[in-house]
């Protein structure tokens, strides 16, 4: 088969369905963008920039879905491991001035660890088509635990706690989707509610009760369960000591989430002008170009982080619902299409790839809200910024190479 | 459709399923609830967003003497602004402020690049306007679209004297200090500070807290007028300052000082208040305040002379022998037989192979303690400060204030250095310094240094016999309405004590420095009443030596006391004590 022949034979399987709704989401991002800008005049340089960055992204898209999907396979640790070499260089080359998240690459600016996000998921994603086991021990999920977190702690040196987030994620989510045990799931995750229990006596209390019942009816031996719940206990000792260690405005967004109108100047600024922005734009909306919110610039990071206030603004609960109601329909299908893959490789991939958008779009459409702490994270698809647009077009092409795997194969 | 085996058991797939459909639920939730149900609630908080608070500068608090002379106050500046987008729809307004303005149209574009904040804010491009430039732009008012002026005040120097040194200058605030105060601080960019002198001692005093008023904006940002029902906050002026000053004192120490680099400071010493600060070379205020040329920055920078450098409480200089009296109260406090022992003067003194020589190369003969003040030989003390041991001395003269700051309120005080043991031996090594340092010493020289506002503070206390009143330049701080805010009276401390007949004899020496026939500031004598002093000879290894006068009055008109010091002036008596005398002579005669 000759290179025109794969091409033509490759497009005339694409599934225009990801295409379309990438495009459909960048539309509403355009819009809200160009709303920002509306009546500035020569001002609109974001406007401009976020239409290359479609056009690229889609670009980038279509051609990581020409990438035969044994070449992804097998290039996978390759580019893994280059990925964590750039997330290195640039903690050295940083170092001295502030420590920066970019790569310069002429005058376009590239995020390593945003990439890394990519190429940590097609490495788990080789690793559990590989070795296809059964997860029934500990053992077995020490190198996908390892592979997460050395990248992981290369972000958290930046630091930049989102990113690192999205990657442990990333983690939980193929884990799960690889075979584990409800079980052993279950301890996995129990570390991280006893962290977060521990902020208060009563609740973390219950929590420890309900983990007791839990390890009872695993059956677990004896010395494991004692093991794991000494663990459990310590790590929510531990926690305030780990609280003490991140940076102030980290722990001042995690605090703000839980009382943006105590401090309207402070922390929650932002969240208690989005939440006027969000809540007096109604039920339809003040309409386009005419959020007294948006325009008058109380609220910052309009056009990345908080973008989303500015259609719920303009365009009212309406609006917002159509936004969620296409995002739905994208992930319920990546979902589906990585349940009927006929590949462990192509299907770990796919939830992957629906694990790192979900949990991207929950946190962002969760933060703007004040139901989830503002960490930085940027809403796919819509929100301004060329990193970013690029990874979620590159997930969403990775995900169309696999579901035509399976097509072909059915 | 092939019916195989799924790789993964249907219970996960239906398990994230439903865990993506609560996720989103849960949004549409939280969004329904501040979208639809709590919808009034932020309907009203938009609105009061559309209310812009417009600060409205506070005027610095005025200056004024002890006599009630108003010496700095405000003058209105006018600054010119444009509306970016507004001069962006009318590009012939920009023509017209250019010509207006005599600068090319370029150059008024980059200014607006340079100081925009957003198309809707005015952005600053000209400062310190002349008022005819402002009254041609009133009159074309109506063609210049998109142009704005507004008044902000500048200090405004109303003295005849130079003061520089004391009042010091202000400055657009910088970015530093800006965030070192903090979100909830009361300066914002382009606020003066005060950067020198009592402008920046009593910054916070000075600075007055800024008002606000409030306008209603439209969506585009634009302004449409006050709200209604919303009072302004009125500013609040900064306090005034009244300084100890005298403004006869001070022109006659001025004057006595002519061009020369130097000092003449006079103070009260019965409660600490400066009464003449006269540091020279100063600078001109109205030049340094508010915006200055790079090229005129340079020319003072580069100045050899230093112009910013503020001789009274920053510069440092060897005493001298103007120390003198500290040996003999020592002497006089410790040694029965302090008046009666008497050295012989031969015009040097051997110490080893080294020779220290006196002032008086024939030699003063046998020198008691008395006549050795009056006299200031050097031989008579290189004899007793062997009795007494270095950290004795130096205690005593720490005593005296010198070796520490005075805590005067302008702030940049040097603290000088009064050598001890342990001093000598880090700067030295052990035993790596002889007695001849020590020789050195009590003549004030060698490691000693000292600034003129310590030597007058020093003189002070030998007035006071042992008591110390804190030197300052603010008598009190009153609001707009005179209501005294803040009074800065000082109590007095013992830091020195004595019998009553140690002070007499030490004072009595010091008398006649000035007063007796062989004294060495004759040139200084008063013709009506007494005053007291001692001359100093500093010897300068960079040059000519520095003349110093220190003394103080005991008459109960004119508690005062005072340190004259000429830099590279030379002998104490020939050059600082006939300026001091000038100055109080001349003082007297106009009324102070």
């Amino acid at each position: 088969m000759t290179f025109g022949q794969y091409i033509r034979k490759r497009m005339h399987e694409f599934d225009w369905f990801y295409l379309l709704f990438a495009l459909l989401l960048a539309t509403a991002g355009l819009i809200a963008i160009y709303s920002i800008e509306f009546q500035q005049e020569a001002e609109r340089t974001y406007f401009g920039r976020q239409v290359v960055w479609v056009v690229f992204g889609s670009i980038l898209m279509v051609a990581t879905y020409l990438i035969p999907r044994k070449l992804v396979h097998n290039l996978a640790y390759i580019a893994y491991g280059l990925g964590v070499l750039s997330l290195g260089a640039l903690l050295v080359l940083g170092r001295g001035a502030s420590v920066s998240r970019w790569i310069n690459f002429g005058s376009l600016g590239v995020q390593p660890s945003e990439f890394m996000k990519v190429l940590l998921l097609v490495s788990l994603a080789r690793y559990f088509a590989d070795h296809k086991r059964q997860l029934t021990s500990v053992k077995e999920l020490m190198t996908p635990a390892a592979m997460t977190l050395l990248p992981m702690l290369l972000v958290l040196m930046q630091p930049d706690l989102g990113t690192a987030l999205v990657y442990i994620a990333t983690l939980i989510v193929v884990i799960f989707w690889a075979g584990i045990r409800p079980l052993y799931f279950f301890l996995l995750l129990a570390p991280m509610i006893s962290m977060l229990a521990s902020f208060q006596t009563l609740s973390f209390f219950i929590w420890m009760a309900i983990l007791l019942v839990m390890l009872w009816l695993g059956r677990m031996p004896l010395w494991t369960s004692i093991i794991n719940f000494t663990i459990n206990i310590m790590l929510g000792g531990v926690t305030n000591l780990l609280w003490g260690l991140l940076k102030p405005y980290q722990q001042q967004r995690i605090l703000s989430m839980f009382n943006a109108e105590a401090d309207p100047l402070g922390a929650g600024y932002q969240l208690s002008q989005s939440l006027t922005a969000f809540g007096s734009g109604g039920p339809f909306g003040k309409g386009f170009g005419q959020g007294t919110q948006t325009h008058l610039k109380f609220l910052p990071e309009q056009h990345t982080d908080f973008i989303m206030t500015v259609i719920g603004e303009e365009f009212g609960f309406l609006g917002v619902t159509l936004v969620i109601a296409v995002f739905y329909l994208l992930f319920a299908r990546l979902v589906n299409q990585a349940y009927s893959s006929k590949y462990r490789f192509d299907s770990v991939v796919l939830i992957g790839v629906t694990g790192i958008l979900v949990f991207h779009s929950f946190v962002n459409l969760g933060m703007i809200v004040g139901i989830m702490p503002v960490t930085g994270i940027p809403l796919p698809f819509i929100s301004y910024g060329g990193s970013f647009m690029f990874t979620s077009m590159i997930l969403l092409g990775l995900a169309a190479n696999m579901s035509t795997s399976y097509r072909a194969a059915g | 459709m092939l019916q195989g085996k799924n790789i993964v058991e249907g219970w996960r797939s239906l398990v994230l399923h439903i865990a993506l459909a609560l996720l989103l639920l849960v949004l549409i939730l939280r969004y329904y609830n501040l979208m639809i149900a709590q919808h009034e609630k932020y309907v009203e908080r938009a609105a009061a967003n559309h209310i812009r608070a417009v600060p409205v500068a506070a005027s610095r608090g005025v200056i004024f003497d002890r006599r009630g002379n108003l010496i700095v106050d405000n003058i209105p500046s006018y600054t010119v602004s444009v509306i970016p987008i507004e001069l962006r729809h009318n590009p012939e307004s920009l023509q017209q402020l250019a010509q207006i303005m005599d600068v090319e149209v370029g150059e008024i574009q980059r200014r607006i690049e340079k100081n925009r904040r957003g198309a809707f804010t005015p952005a600053k491009v000209f400062s310190r306007v002349p008022f005819q430039k402002i009254s041609l732009l009133q009159e074309h008012r109506l063609e210049l679209v998109g142009v704005t002026y507004s008044i902000e005040p500048i200090r405004n120097y109303l003295m005849e004297t130079d003061m520089s040194h004391v009042l010091g200058y202000t400055r657009e605030i910088n970015r530093d200090d800006l965030e070192r105060l903090g979100e909830g601080s009361d300066y914002q960019p382009g606020d003066q500070v005060g950067w020198k002198g009592l402008e920046k001692g009593y910054e916070s005093d000075l600075h007055g807290t800024r008002g606000f008023r409030y306008l209603e904006v439209n969506a585009l940002g634009q302004e449409i007028g006050e709200v209604e029902g919303r009072r302004p906050i009125s500013p609040v002026p900064g306090n005034d300052l009244v300084l100890t000053i005298d403004p006869i004192l001070q022109k006659a120490a001025e004057e006595a000082l002519g061009d020369s680099s130097g000092s003449i400071l006079i103070m009260d010493h019965s409660n600490g208040e400066v009464l003449a600060y006269a540091s020279r070379p100063g600078y001109d205020l109205e030049m340094l305040s508010g915006k200055i040329s790079q090229a005129a920055w340079t020319a003072i920078i580069s100045d050899p002379r230093k112009p910013l450098y503020d001789r009274t409480i920053q510069g440092l200089y060897p005493a001298g022998s103007t120390l003198k009296p500290i040996a003999a109260l020592y002497s006089l406090n410790h040694f029965e037989d302090a008046l009666e022992r008497s050295y012989t003067c031969r015009g040097s003194y051997r110490l080893g192979n080294r020779s220290f020589g006196c002032w008086k190369t024939g030699g003063h003969g046998k020198v008691q303690l008395v006549r050795a003040i009056q006299q200031s030989c050097n031989v008579y003390f290189y004899n007793l400060i062997q009795d007494i041991g270095l950290d004795e001395w130096a205690a005593l003269a720490m005593d005296f204030g010198l070796g520490v700051v005075t805590g005067i309120d302008v702030p940049e005080e040097n603290k000088g250095t009064i050598p001890t043991v342990r001093y000598m031996n880090q700067k030295y090594g052990v035993k790596r310094w002889t007695k001849g340092n020590l020789l050195n010493i009590v003549v004030g020289q060698g490691d000693i240094l000292v600034t003129p506002l310590q030597l007058a503070q020093y003189a002070g206390i030998i007035a006071q016999r042992g008591v110390r009143f804190q030197p300052h330049l603010v008598q009190f701080i009153q609001d707009k309405d005179d209501r005294i805010l803040r009074e800065l009276a000082m109590t007095g401390e013992e830091v020195v004590t004595a019998t009553d007949s140690s002070w007499r004899t030490l004072q009595h020496a010091m008398w006649l420095v000035v007063n007796g026939k062989e004294g060495t500031a004759k040139s200084a004598r008063q013709k009506d009443w007494d005053i007291y002093g001692k001359t100093g000879t500093a010897q300068n290894p960079h040059g000519e030596d520095h003349a110093w006068f220190v003394g103080f009055s005991l008459d109960p008109q004119r508690p005062w006391s005072w340190a004259v010091l000429v830099e590279n002036g030379g002998g104490g008596g020939g050059i600082a004590a006939p300026m001091l005398g000038r100055t109080l002579r001349n003082a007297v005669r106009r009324g102070a």
